[in-house]
């Protein structure tokens, strides 16, 4: 297996592109909700599969559920978006939900709108599109997080991870953005094109 | 006139002064990473022109905006940002800053921001 990693010039490209991409999807969302959301600095790392379902374990701890949806094309992943039990109380709250059924409706909504802006627009910054397959969003339980086959599939993964934050809600939620082995290449070349072309 | 573009990413930075020579020129064109380094420029040029990015380390565009300001009351602040939700271009715009544009700017876009300041 080739252990790739990112350089310090890869990584602020990527970081910048997310930026843009994130600040897209969260006003989306924003508007969905009728909210403001405060953005953060995304953190990039290329990791080992096992590492991040350590990441994951954590998150689990004060976790609601878990939801992911998979992207296809030239970059391919996956992305998944965890919200905590607090977060999805006062989602409820705030869009007035009484059923579990309800809330769980909203929140594979608001993982939707959020993953596949996030995806489709960090895509077009990189001059290529990204198509979602059906299911396109999946609730997994908490429970399973160490079995998700998707996962054991990557060996490596470049994660993207920032936070979802509505201050005045108190909702907030963690966003993961999962590349592929084969993507991580093509990522790469991508990234230093971009690159090129300003220098 | 002289420029300063702050934002922590070095792609946004290259990207918005490659836009800025090919539209304004030959012109003086001074960097920062954040907010802090923005208001140490300020303090020692007088910048007519600052580029401001909302979501950085140290010192956010939203804190150094007000300072940037009062240190030079004539500057005008463009904010390019990410953020293009209403209420964050309703802030920066309370705190002083003349225009919020979406990132990237590309030559296009600075040239209407030329134009427009």
């Amino acid at each position: 297996m080739q252990k790739f990693t990112l350089s310090e010039d890869e990584q602020d490209v990527l970081q910048e592109l997310m930026n843009v991409a994130y600040g897209n999807a969260t006003a989306v969302v924003a508007e969905m909700l009728d909210a403001f959301a405060s953005l953060s600095i995304p953190n990039i790392k290329v990791m080992p599969t096992k590492e991040l379902l350590q990441t994951f374990q954590k998150l689990k701890e004060s976790s609601y559920f878990f939801s992911t949806q998979a992207f296809n094309g030239e970059f391919n992943g996956e992305s998944a978006f965890f919200i905590n039990e607090k977060s999805a109380q006062n989602l409820a709250k705030h869009l007035e939900l009484e059923t579990q059924e309800d809330l769980d409706d909203a929140i594979l909504e608001l993982t939707n709108v959020l993953t596949s802006t996030l995806t489709t627009k960090l895509a077009q910054e990189m001059s290529t599109e990204v198509s979602f397959s059906l299911p396109s969003i999946s609730k997994i339980p908490l429970s399973e997080i160490e079995n998700i086959d998707t996962f054991l599939q990557y060996s490596q993964v470049i994660v993207i991870d920032t936070e979802l934050n509505f201050q005045d809600q108190k909702i907030n939620g963690n966003i993961f953005i999962l590349t592929k082995d084969e993507s991580i290449q093509w990522l790469k070349i991508q990234l230093n094109t971009i690159l090129e072309q300003l220098i | 006139m002289k420029y300063l573009v702050t934002d922590d990413s070095k792609l946004a930075r290259l990207s918005l002064v490659k836009s800025l020579k090919n539209v304004a020129g030959d012109v003086s064109i001074f960097q920062a990473t954040n907010g802090l380094e923005a208001l140490k420029v300020m303090e020692d040029e007088k910048v007519d022109v600052v580029f401001l990015d909302l979501t950085m380390p140290e010192m956010d565009g939203y804190e150094a905006l007000p300072k940037l300001l009062e240190m030079n009351p004539k500057a005008k602040v463009v904010v390019v940002s990410a953020d293009v939700q209403t209420k964050a271009k309703e802030r920066v715009i309370a705190l002083g800053a003349q225009l919020h544009m979406q990132k990237p700017i590309n030559v296009e876009k600075m040239q209407e921001i030329l134009d427009i300041l």
